[in-house]
């Protein structure tokens, strides 16, 4: 087992511990629902459908957040981006609502990106202030109230209806993926995104265009951010205030349990999906067990951190 | 005086990796005098100033002070017994005063917090006896001169009570004046009977300067002279010495090359400085000179790297300086560099080799948007080849590869680009003799294949052994461009110091 384990690609170990904790998780509450009830509900397909579909709103933002980490950056104007592309989303409504959305999306990531690129502000402190600029022009926008404007059709579609008995809304976190995996493994764009941010001095001497590379993956981090907007108020019916606000921190939790090195250059897709996964079945598990939200919150904050020590064993190559 | 000298060393011997940095080094230094350490590139000076100052430990042999041996554990503990280094690079913390800086490892305390009146005045009065009464002791360091920051870490070695200072290439970024001061704060301390170590590749600098002249080659102390006993000339010759360590392919028979690639009059801050040039195809042209002279900021102002360069550079019909390497790996230029520094400038290391090969040229690998894996790993497989690249699997990390097969991974990476110029930024240093050759080699075949090679060395023999033709940059200009048979290393070694070879009457 132990030799097993030792002979795994270091990029695949984190995907492999996620996993078993997965299972972990899942064994833990079953025993859990068992010896309370006597019924196993977490291994029903019903639930664990249930669990994706809440899953892909946090999988889409994961998704984006990804790109950016794996640059060594990090987007923290995911919440009120997601907001914007909401709210905008709603507020035009009809078949223009979608271009919207994701045209807020692209706007943020742009400006994210070209302050990051060009004018070199560090991500942690730009991202937070164009998190606040979105903010503040939402207040602006709704006067501070929570909108009226009713998601169209289409976006309830996509994050409320069912299609083959599988929610809609897992299908386009599963195209999301796809489109993903395929820029990061098989085109320039995205093997430049693990060079640069490896060593961006080498990439760009490499004759990588390292800068569009940055602006690219927070537009592409952006963009995520407007889907899952979209589809959360597609879900609730409606935008309303501080959405977002919820989706921050386990994204990048997610990302960064999945493997992704929080400082760039390595990380897998599957591990965020699995990390997504992880969490949202934590929390699941745990509201099922009626642990208190003190609680949660400690054990949640724990498994991260203890999930990153784990990793952190891994041999260094490089000083 | 007692019958000692101040510093001793005997038999000091310090190797890296396998190579030798010295060798059973033998070196003694009075008090009372300036005593100028001379030596090409990597002949070991560096080390030993680090082994005299407590930075680096040697492996073998002893050190004594006042004929009392020592084993210093840190640079502290030297600076304690009074052996105080100023180095090349600055050691000044840019976001404190020029105060804060000069007291650093001592701050004066009161009450256990430090005295900033007591620290005020003590800068003031160091900064006086350089005649740096201009300085404002409560100044950021980073809003200060290069100049400036170069007397300010004068004035904190004078600080510490030196009675051995040491003085690497220390002069290198001063003013005249500042120059003229700190000859005079020299003459001060030799009369205070404080022994001095300079170090300098500035000939009419240490002959202005010192009483006494020790040589260095390959590691090894040659010999120690008394300042008028050797002509320049002597001196020249004792610091290139005799040996030939490695084997050159031969020079195909001169012939004229159309220039493919033309630089006129490059200028960029102050590094650069007019700096004009040809290349031609199938000609590998070296680029020579002491470290520092403007060699890596021309390749990589012809990279496209630096900012507002001005000049004017051609390569082939195409002409304007490119705007970034992106610019200047494509046609019509199709210029390649390997950097200077291949850990932190050349590869990724913590990716694997073929992601690294790759780096260069997704381009060539893609079909339509997407990257085709069949085409990926027959290029892989190409490259490795092609440089005989000592590999167990190319999804490896590079960082598991020795020194040379991480080179001709960057190597390996550009001819992948199929460029037309190469540019080489010292490509063989640090690596072994074997993987040098095959470099070598390398190069002439790619200049036989008709491309334009410049190759910049900080070692002299592979300039003489590998180029028809040899440019040396001094101060950002090239000052002498040396020509078939006229390639030698006596000229080398004077067109570097900015001396003209006829001067000093060298018989070859």
């Amino acid at each position: 087992m132990t030799s097993a384990f030792s002979r795994l690609r270091p990029d695949d170990k984190p995907v492999v511990i996620s996993a078993a904790f997965i299972v972990l998780i899942l064994i833990l509450g079953t025993v859990y629902t068992l010896a309370t009830q006597g019924t196993a509900p977490l291994f029903s397909p019903n639930y664990l459908l249930q669990q994706l579909q809440t899953g892909a709103f946090l999988g889409i933002v994961a998704a984006g957040m990804m790109m950016v980490i794996l640059l060594g950056h990090i987007d923290l104007s995911v919440p009120w981006t997601l907001t914007a592309a909401a709210m905008m989303a709603t507020a035009v409504g009809g078949d223009m609502a979608l271009p919207t959305g994701i045209a807020v999306g692209v706007a943020v990531g742009l400006i994210n990106g070209l302050g990051v690129a060009y004018l070199r502000i560090p991500s942690m402190i730009f991202t937070l202030g164009v998190d606040s600029v979105m903010r503040g022009l939402m207040v602006w926008h709704t006067g501070g109230f929570a909108p009226q404007d009713q998601a169209t059709p289409l976006m309830r579609f996509l994050a409320a209806e069912k299609l083959l008995g599988i929610p809609v809304a897992i299908f386009v976190w599963l195209f999301v993926s796809v489109v993903i995996v395929t820029i990061l493994g098989r085109t320039a764009f995205g093997r430049s995104i693990y060079a640069t941010g490896n060593r961006e001095a080498a990439a760009y001497l490499s004759g990588i265009r390292t800068r569009w590379v940055i602006v690219g993956a927070f537009v592409i981090s952006g963009v995520c951010a407007a889907i899952a907007g979209i589809l959360l108020a597609g879900y609730s019916t409606k935008a309303y205030q501080g959405m977002g606000n919820a989706f921050l921190l386990p994204a990048i939790a997610a990302v960064v349990i999945g493997g992704t090195r929080i400082l760039g250059g390595r990380g897998r897709y599957v591990g965020t999906v699995v990390g997504v996964t992880l969490i949202v079945l934590l929390n699941s598990v745990l509201s099922i067990m009626q642990m208190p939200e003190a609680g949660r919150q400690v054990i949640y904050g724990t498994v991260i951190v203890g999930m990153l020590l784990v990793y952190g064993r891994d041999k260094q190559l490089t000083a | 005086m007692s019958e000692h000298p101040f510093l001793q060393l005997t038999g000091v011997s310090k190797y890296f990796a396998g190579t030798r940095a010295l060798e059973s080094v033998d070196f003694a230094c009075e008090r009372g005098s300036i005593h100028a350490v001379l030596g090409e590139n990597g002949a070991g000076k560096s080390t030993l100033i680090k082994i005299i100052s407590g930075v680096l430990k040697p492996d073998t042999g002893s050190i004594s002070i006042d004929g009392m041996p020592v084993d210093y554990a840190s640079p502290a503990d030297a600076n304690a017994a009074g052996i105080v280094c100023i180095f090349q690079e600055l050691s000044l913390v840019p976001d404190l005063t020029v105060a804060d800086n000069i007291s650093l490892a001592q701050p004066p305390r009161r009450f256990g917090m430090i005295d900033r009146r007591a620290q005020r005045e003590i800068a003031e009065h160091l900064l006086a006896r350089i005649k740096c009464e201009d300085v404002d002791p409560n100044a950021l360091v980073r809003d200060l001169s290069l100049s400036r920051r170069q007397m300010v870490e004068i004035a904190k070695a004078l600080g510490k009570r030196p009675r051995l200072l040491i003085l690497d290439e220390a002069t290198s970024a001063l003013t005249r004046n500042d120059v003229e001061t700190v000859y005079g704060l020299l003459a001060d301390l030799r009369q205070d009977n404080v022994a001095s170590l300079f170090i300098s590749h500035r000939m009419n600098e240490v002959e202005r300067l010192c009483d006494t002249l020790s040589v260095f080659r390959n590691g090894r102390h040659v010999e120690t002279f008394a300042k008028g006993e050797k002509t320049d000339g002597q001196i020249v010759r004792l610091m290139i010495g005799r040996e030939v360590d490695a084997q050159f392919p031969p020079k195909p028979a001169p012939t004229e090359h159309p220039a493919h690639l033309r630089v006129n009059a490059l200028s960029w801050e102050k590094r650069l400085k007019g700096a004009s040039l040809t290349v031609g195809r199938g000609e590998i042209v070296g680029l020579g000179g002491l470290d520092g002279q403007g060699q890596k900021e021309l390749m990589l102002a012809l990279f496209g790297v630096l900012r507002g360069v001005e000049g004017r550079v051609e390569v082939g019909e195409t002409s304007g300086v490119p705007g970034d390497p992106a610019i200047a790996k494509q046609a019509p230029r199709r210029i390649a560099l390997v950097p200077e520094d291949r850990k932190t400038e050349g590869l990724m290391l913590p990716m694997s080799i073929a992601d690294n090969l790759l780096a260069a040229s997704y381009a060539y690998v893609s079909v339509g948007p997407f990257i085709s894996p069949a085409l990926e790993s027959q290029a892989v497989s190409e490259a490795v080849a092609r440089l005989q690249i000592k590999i167990g699997d190319p999804q490896d990390a590079v960082a598991t590869l020795s020194g040379g097969n991480q080179q001709k991974v960057v190597i390996a990476k550009w001819l992948m680009t199929d460029p037309d110029v190469i540019l080489l930024n010292d490509p063989t240093r640090g690596i072994d003799v074997g993987t040098k050759q095959e470099i070598y080699r390398l190069m002439r075949r790619l200049a036989d294949e008709g491309r334009a090679i410049l190759f910049y060395s900080t070692d002299y023999a592979e300039l003489i052994g590998c180029c028809e033709r040899v440019a040396i940059m001094y101060d950002g200009a090239i000052v002498a461009e040396l020509t078939g048979d006229a390639v030698t290393e006596e000229a080398i070694v004077a067109a570097s110091l900015n001396i003209h070879a006829g001067a000093f009457g060298v018989t070859q």
